[in-house]
Formats: structure tokens, sequence, C-alpha cells
């Protein structure tokens, strides 16, 4: 199977200041396609980091990042954005649904932002929401939609456009336990239908439901789990 | 996204935050709306003086004394018998007090020889000129100017009727209509030996006025008219004179490049208000780049390029900007056609003003918007994740 991710030696450095804090340091991690990982870590363990080089958000300060086989280093804001546009869908903490913005909307700005036109990306988020049971949803702003019913709506809006990659950050954090237990049986369904799935988690429990788990412990893997526990 | 796409994500943030955007639009509503009546007024003005100037004619010279006994008739038959004159007649004037059985006012006199009415020909609206027969010379005719004849309190069935003037009774023959020209207005008419009469001039003349053949031949007329006059009084090429010559075109490029300074004025001022117009919307879409950090982060997130984040904050600078000059554009019009019907001049919707008024308020949105959206367009994706 082709890696969907490859990290090789990679180090990500800020500058805060004029002192440098390393946050990965050294990492190397290669995610097939159609796993289901989880990358578990407390606070400070470099998991926001590698969420933001695996979602083209961010390049590395050395090593090589590949997604969908592209390298990213080097690469500029624009071919970021259409290596990013074309193979990451994200589904946040806080869902992140846009403002003053329909959830036919929301799903449908991923493939107008590819140049989709308006009809055709229409008909592709109409179908999406309906099949995670949102079609009578369609017109609702975020107002108007309950916690697990919005993330639904960003998963929606992460899948639209066939990624190779949904990157899932903390995607229960802001639900209550029933309604999160309900997003990763989601999750997991997706991963069975042959999705990639890439959940960044703090949360053992949470993260005990992907099949591989890779622990991360200032900057380092400290350990690449497989198999049901 | 093409653009179609980015104006409507722009129009849609414009209409969910109404009241904030039309708060946002009045600086430029109250800039044009300024621009479009103050243009409107300048114009108007100017159209108004110009039309009374031109009643008195383009080539004509004024040759007025400014010292009691300076001009007199044998001065003015010379200058009407020099080449290129078409025409020339005298005016006898003082201030003086007009009066019937009910009223007494003071207005200005002006003795007039005949020509005078041929030459400039005021429109009239009540009966008629002085007549131009010898026997009326020495008649006492009067014809009042329409503002004269309003502070009397004279009405169409005076005419015939006698009127005093300084103390002596004339015959009211005719009343001129109020549109009749430039200083007519305040004035009664005599004949010129009436008036030097009524002022004991005999024979000497207040002004005396003549009208070229051709707009061409008035300057050198002017300067001919200049020498024969000294010659005959005596006075040196270099020694001032006791009167007076100026030259109605000169006179009206004064006016017009007055009213032209005029209008940059009002037009500059206006451009100021139309700036601050625009540092309000700059001021306004920077506070909502700030409040919008994290959209923009998920935009850019789950697609959006860099350029679309700047097209759709640059076509919302611009969308306020323009419907702020629509909207000024239209009370600015409202505004200039009741200032026209107060004033009397002809309202009309001028191309030029439109283009104007939409064309500074798009270069107000480029200028003003172009900030804002570049600020938008390069913050980092995962800086705008984070921020709170």
């Amino acid at each position: 199977m082709a890696n969907v991710v490859e990290l090789n030696d990679v180090r990500r450095e800020y500058q805060v200041g004029d002192q440098a804090t390393v946050a990965l340091d050294g990492v190397t991690l290669s995610i097939e396609k159609g796993e289901f990982v989880a990358i578990v870590g407390p606070s400070g363990s470099g998991k926001s980091t590698m969420m933001n080089l695996i979602g083209c958000l961010d390049r590395p300060s050395a090593g090589e990042v590949k997604i969908s086989g592209a390298a990213t280093r080097g690469l500029n804001d624009n071919a970021l954005t259409n290596l990013r546009s074309r193979s990451i869908g994200f589904v946040f903490q806080q869902f992140q649904l846009l403002p003053n913005t329909s959830a036919l909307e929301n799903v449908m700005a991923p493939l107008l932002y590819q140049g989709m036109n308006t009809r055709k990306a229409k008909q592709k988020a109409t179908d999406m929401l309906s099949k995670l049971g949102l079609a009578d949803r369609l017109n609702f702003d975020r107002n108007r939609l309950s916690g697990g019913q919005q993330q639904r709506v960003a998963i929606a809006r992460a899948l639209v456009t066939s990624p190779d990659i949904v990157l899932a950050d903390e995607p229960t954090g802001a639900l209550d336990s029933k309604t999160g237990a309900q997003v990763i049986d989601l999750l997991k369904q997706l991963n069975a239908e042959g999705r990639t799935i890439i959940l960044i988690t703090h949360d053992l429990e949470i993260a005990a439901s992907a099949p591989r788990r890779v622990f991360l412990r200032d900057g380092k893997i400290e350990r690449d789990e497989r198999g049901q526990k | 996204m093409n653009l179609i796409g980015t104006a409507r994500l722009a129009l849609n943030r414009i209409w969910s935050t109404k009241v904030r955007s039309l708060l946002t639009m009045l600086g430029v509503v109250i800039g044009v709306a300024a621009i479009v009546a103050l243009t409107s007024i300048v114009d108007g003005a100017s159209q108004g003086i110009n039309k009374s100037l031109a009643t008195l004619g383009t080539n004509q010279l004024n040759i007025t004394s400014v010292a009691p006994a300076a001009l007199t008739e044998q001065d003015a038959n010379a200058l009407a018998s020099l080449d290129n004159v078409a025409v020339m007649f005298m005016q006898s004037q003082n201030e003086g007090t007009i009066a019937t059985r009910e009223n007494r006012v003071t207005a200005r006199l002006v003795g007039v020889s005949p020509e005078y009415f041929t030459a400039v020909k005021p429109e009239i609206a009540l009966g008629s000129y002085l007549s131009k027969n010898k026997a009326a010379q020495v008649s006492r005719d009067v014809v009042f100017g329409a503002d004269a004849a309003n502070d009397l309190g004279l009405t169409a069935d005076m005419l015939g009727k006698s009127v005093k003037l300084n103390g002596q009774a004339f015959r009211l023959v005719g009343v001129l209509d109020d549109q009749a020209g430039f200083g007519t207005s305040g004035r009664v008419y005599v004949s010129l030996d009436s008036a030097r009469r009524i002022f004991s001039q005999y024979p000497y003349v207040s002004s005396i006025v003549i009208q070229a053949t051709s707009p061409e031949t008035v300057d050198a007329l002017q300067i001919e008219a200049d020498r024969l006059l000294r010659e005959r009084n005596g006075i040196s090429a270099e020694a001032d004179t006791r009167y007076v010559i100026t030259n109605q075109a000169s006179l009206i490029s004064a006016v017009s490049s007055i009213t032209d300074t005029l209008g940059l004025l009002l037009t500059g001022i206006a451009a100021i208000s139309l700036i601050v117009g625009g540092i309000g919307i700059m001021n306004i879409m920077l506070v909502s780049v700030r409040e919008r950090t994290r959209e923009i982060g998920v935009r850019r997130a789950i697609g959006a390029k860099q350029s679309d984040v700047l097209t759709q904050f640059l076509i919302e600078a611009i969308v306020l900007s323009v419907a702020g000059g629509v909207v000024g554009l239209i009370l600015g019009e409202i505004a200039a056609f009741l200032l026209a019907m107060i004033g009397d001049w002809t309202f009309s919707i001028r191309m030029d003003t439109i283009t104007l008024a939409l064309g500074f308020s798009l270069v107000v949105g480029v200028l003003f918007g172009v900030w804002p959206a570049r600020t938008a367009s390069r913050l980092e994706p995962i800086d705008a994740l984070r921020f709170e």
C-alpha cells in the first residue's frame, strides 16, 4: 500500500524571542492509505505541530514531510494550499463551522475553493450531508445545530473533496461522551469504507478506538502500537 | 474560488451585519452627497452669473467716471465716431427717492440715452420701453426694474399713472422682467435729460458705453478710446484718469475664474470628507479582519488561497464604498434638486457628476480596502486557527 504520510527525520523549531524551542525532534513515521491512526500525547508533546505538518499548514525546519507523495518543504503558499485542498480534510475540536453560513454552504466551501461550479458543488455537498443524516438540516446555520450535528457537518466538509487523509484534531473534545462516541463510530465507519483517518488526541480512551496508536512525548515518538486493546 | 463566489461571500457578510455596514458606509455617503450637491450649487451659481453677464454683451466697453464732471456728452459723441463702434449710449445715474401716494423708497435712478434699450434689449414684463423720439427726451416717462417696482408696490393697473422721483412727477410706462439682465432689477430708468435735470449734472454724464462691431475689435477699441479721451481732456499717457474703462469680456473671465476657484475649494472640502469616509471603512475592515481571524484560518485550512481571502475582503470594502457612493449620489442629487428650486437655477443630472461620484467611491474602496485585505491574506493559517 502507498504511504499517504511520510515523515523522515523531521525537525520543527520555533523561534520565540531569541530562544529556539524544538517542537518535533527527529520524527520518522509513515502512514499507509486506509489506516486509522491515533496520535496521542499530552499538551506540549508536539502533536499539534505534527498535525500542522501533516495538514500542510506548516513546513518542517529540517527533514522531509511527504503528503500524498509530495514533499512540502520548499513549497510556496499557493502550492501548499493546493496540496492541502486536494489531500487533507480537517475536523476541528470546536467544529469551526463558518459564521452566518448554512450547513450546505459550509460543505460547499472546500469544493468552491477548488474551483468547482456552484451547481455541482451544491449537489455533492447535499449528497454528503444526506449520507451523514443531515438531509433535513441543509439550510441551518451553526446557531441552530447541536454540537453533534455541527461536528457531523464538519466531518461532511472534511470528506466532501474525497481527500487522501481526514485529519481530526480532538474531534470529541467539545462533545458529551455519548455524542463523542457517535463521532468516533462515524470515523470508524468511514475508515471501514477505506478512508485514511488520523486522530489527534490527548485522551487515551479515545485513542484506544484506533487500531494504531503513535505516542509522542517531548517532540519524539515514544512508542508506536498496533492492534486492538 | 471564482469571483462570483467570492463576491457572494463578501455580500453575505455585509448583509449579515447590516447596521454596522450602514454605519461604515455613512462617511462615504456624506462625502459623495457633499461633492454632488456642492458641484451642483457652484454650477447653478456660475450658470446664473454667466447668464446675467451675457445680457451685457461681450463686446462692450464701459467708460465710467470716478470723479465728478469727468465725462461729457461731447466725449461720448467723439467716442461714437471712432472706427469699429457699433453703438454708443450714455448714462447718468445717482441715488434718488421714488414715491407713490402710499410708499416711498430709495433706488438708483438711471438716465439713459435712447440707444440703451435697443442695444441692451432688457426683457419687459409690462408696458413698453422709453420712447425714442426727440420729444420723449424731455418727457417725464419712467421704466422700473423688477425689484424697484416690487419695493414700491407697483401693480399692473398703475401703468400710465404718476410716480414721484426726487419729488418730481413722472409717468410709469413700463416695468422690466426680473430676468431682464445683470443689474437692471433695482433700477429706475428715465431719459438722460430728465436724469441730468434731476441731478443738475448737465452737460456731464456718469458713464458712456460703447459696443464694438465684433468681439475681435474690442481690445483695440479700448486702447483707442483711452487715447481719445486723454487727448480730449489733456491728460498725458502716464497720468491717472478720472474715468475707468472696463472690458466686459475681461469681467466675465474674472467672474468665471472666481466661480472656478470656489468650485475647486468646495470640491476640495467635500473630497476631504470622502477621504475621512474611506478611513472609516479601513478602520472597520481592520477590526473585522481581527474579529474574523479564526474564520480566515478555517477558510485557509479548507482550501482558500491567499488570493481568495484578499479578494473577499477587498470586495467587501469596495462594495461598502460604492454602495455608499450610490446612496450619496442619490441624496446629493435630491439636495441639488431642492437647492436648484430654491436658488432658481436649472437642475440637471450630469453624467460627469455620476461618473465622478462612483469613480471616487470605487477608488476610495480600493485604496482603503487594500491594507486590511492584505493583512487578512497574509495571516499564517496556523496562527489564525490558534487565535482566541
